[in-house]
């Protein structure tokens, strides 16, 4: 091995650190460019190599907080068996209703010759990361390309809208949460349809809250309304649903709404999501001559 | 036999920096890498310190949201910084490193939030909360592995234990054979 004088060593330093500061600027600057388009291919192979660390560590650590949190469970067990019981007899009561209600819908239905053409396949994933930098909070799930992942695919829990698939792996993908600034999601107050609150929900600077904005003044909106996907942002179908609403700032004729929303999804303690296998409409050839409709294609 | 433990540190460090959120979110206060490269830089190996810098960075931006790179480019600028700053004064007691690691995290973060900023990608977190916290988290745990790792260090673990902390002045003593005139 070289070994090298301090003198030598403090001569070559500073020319070292330009040559890395720029080449940490470079990759920092193409990637700012590149950041929509999913050809991230550094990240996408940083994360495939991470997965084979932090896929045995969250097993190991959401199966021991797992056994620890049951134990601490057995303790209200008991009464909650018995809220238990007394539901079960009620939703089987309910269910009674609901059967007849569906019979009666496959009636109608077959009698206006409706066809479900709303079904989207669902991918179940597990959360394998989490951001390291505190900055930012996009999380790593456990399916990538290989098992029919693709850009901008929506993300959900059963509680609702999480946010969309930005980087793919072969095995693992990188997920940016709604509550990023970044992140733009078409929305509806109120049921679609029925409501003229239409906006853009994006994040704020609080991580459990989420804004809505350009929805008319003129539009009566209340807290405790729920927020849905309206499907015409290109990325998520429509009827999902985001979160309620907290706070109103309230707008006049000529300024909108602000709109405080709190997501339906819980970000901050979801271990497991689904992705949801849904490809946004092709646009029609006059939608795609629009100016600005699509990023014009590099020559 | 130092430059190995340093080089696994880092790497232990990187892997702890991508799992300990999932275990705890206030855990990623911590900026672990940071603190094995500022001991790097600590050592007077500016290159390795440097080196170190960028690669740790690197994989950190790798599963992060932010700009791939903007870590990289902040911890090498810091490794640089306390590399030529341990050149000109002397630091090799804890207590010196406590105001260096709490320097380098704060800097590491301006620096890190001004280069997304630049480029269009601000973070959307309360900014002087983040910066706190982490320079509370990041300062505490440096303070410790500092401890540790001059305790591992095959010579520092030989040294005096009254060698961690600054010397004190010591009164020169009187001769005794005048004193006795």
């Amino acid at each position: 091995m070289v070994e090298r004088s301090q003198k030598e060593v403090w001569r070559l330093t500073p020319w070292l650190v330009i040559l890395l500061l720029l080449a940490n600027f470079v990759l920092m600057a193409f990637d700012a460019r590149e950041i929509g388009s999913g050809r991230r291919v550094i990240r996408v192979w940083g994360q495939t190599g991470a997965d084979f660390v932090q896929s045995p560590v969250t097993t190991l650590t959401t199966s021991l907080s797992g056994y620890f949190g049951s134990i601490a469970n057995l303790r209200s067990a008991q009464t909650e068996n018995d809220d238990l019981k007394q539901k079960v007899q009620e939703l089987q009561i309910e269910i009674k209703g609901k059967e007849e209600l569906t019979a009666e819908n496959e009636r109608l239905k077959a009698l206006l010759d409706l066809k479900d053409k709303s079904k989207i396949g669902v991918l179940p994933a597990r959360i394998i990361g989490r951001d390291p930098s505190i900055w930012f909070d996009s999380s790593i799930i456990n399916k990538g390309s290989l098992n029919g992942v693709k850009l901008n695919m929506p993300v959900v829990t059963n509680g609702g809208l999480v946010g969309r698939v930005t980087a793919v792996g072969p095995l693992t993908s990188q997920i940016d949460l709604i509550t990023r600034d970044k992140s733009g999601v078409g929305g509806v107050v109120g049921e679609i349809g029925n409501s003229n609150a239409l906006g853009v929900v994006s994040g704020t600077s609080k991580r459990d809250l989420v804004e809505m904005r350009y929805v008319s003044g003129s539009v009566e909106v209340k807290p405790g309304q729920m927020v849905y996907t309206t499907g015409q942002d290109g990325i998520y179908p429509a009827g999902l649903r985001i979160g309620e609403i907290v706070d109103v700032i309230t707008g006049t004729a000529t300024t909108p709404h602000r709109i405080f929303i709190r997501p339906a999804a819980g970000l901050d303690s979801m271990r497991e999501v689904a992705v949801l296998l849904y490809e946004p409409p092709v646009k029609s050839e006059f939608e795609q001559k629009l100016p600005n409709a699509t990023k014009a294609e590099k020559k | 036999m130092d430059n190995l433990k340093l080089t696994i540190a880092l790497i232990v460090s990187v892997f702890l920096q991508w799992t300990l959120r999932n275990i705890a979110e206030p855990l990623a206060y911590v900026d672990l890498p940071l603190i094995i490269i500022v001991y790097a830089a600590l050592q007077r190996d500016a290159l390795k310190a440097v080196l170190f810098g960028s690669i740790a960075g690197l994989a950190i931006d790798a599963l992060s949201g932010g700009l791939l790179g903007a870590n990289g480019f902040s911890k090498t600028l810091i490794a640089f910084i306390v590399s030529e700053l341990a050149r000109r004064v002397y630091m090799d007691n804890l207590l010196l490193r406590i105001p260096v690691i709490a320097g380098a995290s704060l800097l590491d973060d301006l620096v890190y939030y001004g280069l997304h900023r630049l480029l269009g990608q601000e973070p959307n977190v309360p900014i002087a909360a983040t910066i706190s916290y982490t320079l509370i988290g990041t300062t505490i745990a440096g303070t410790l592995i500092y401890f540790l790792l001059d305790l591992s260090m095959a010579q520092r673990s030989r040294k005096p234990r009254r060698e961690m902390f600054p010397a004190r002045r010591q009164t020169r003593r009187r001769n005794p054979i005048r004193l006795g005139k």
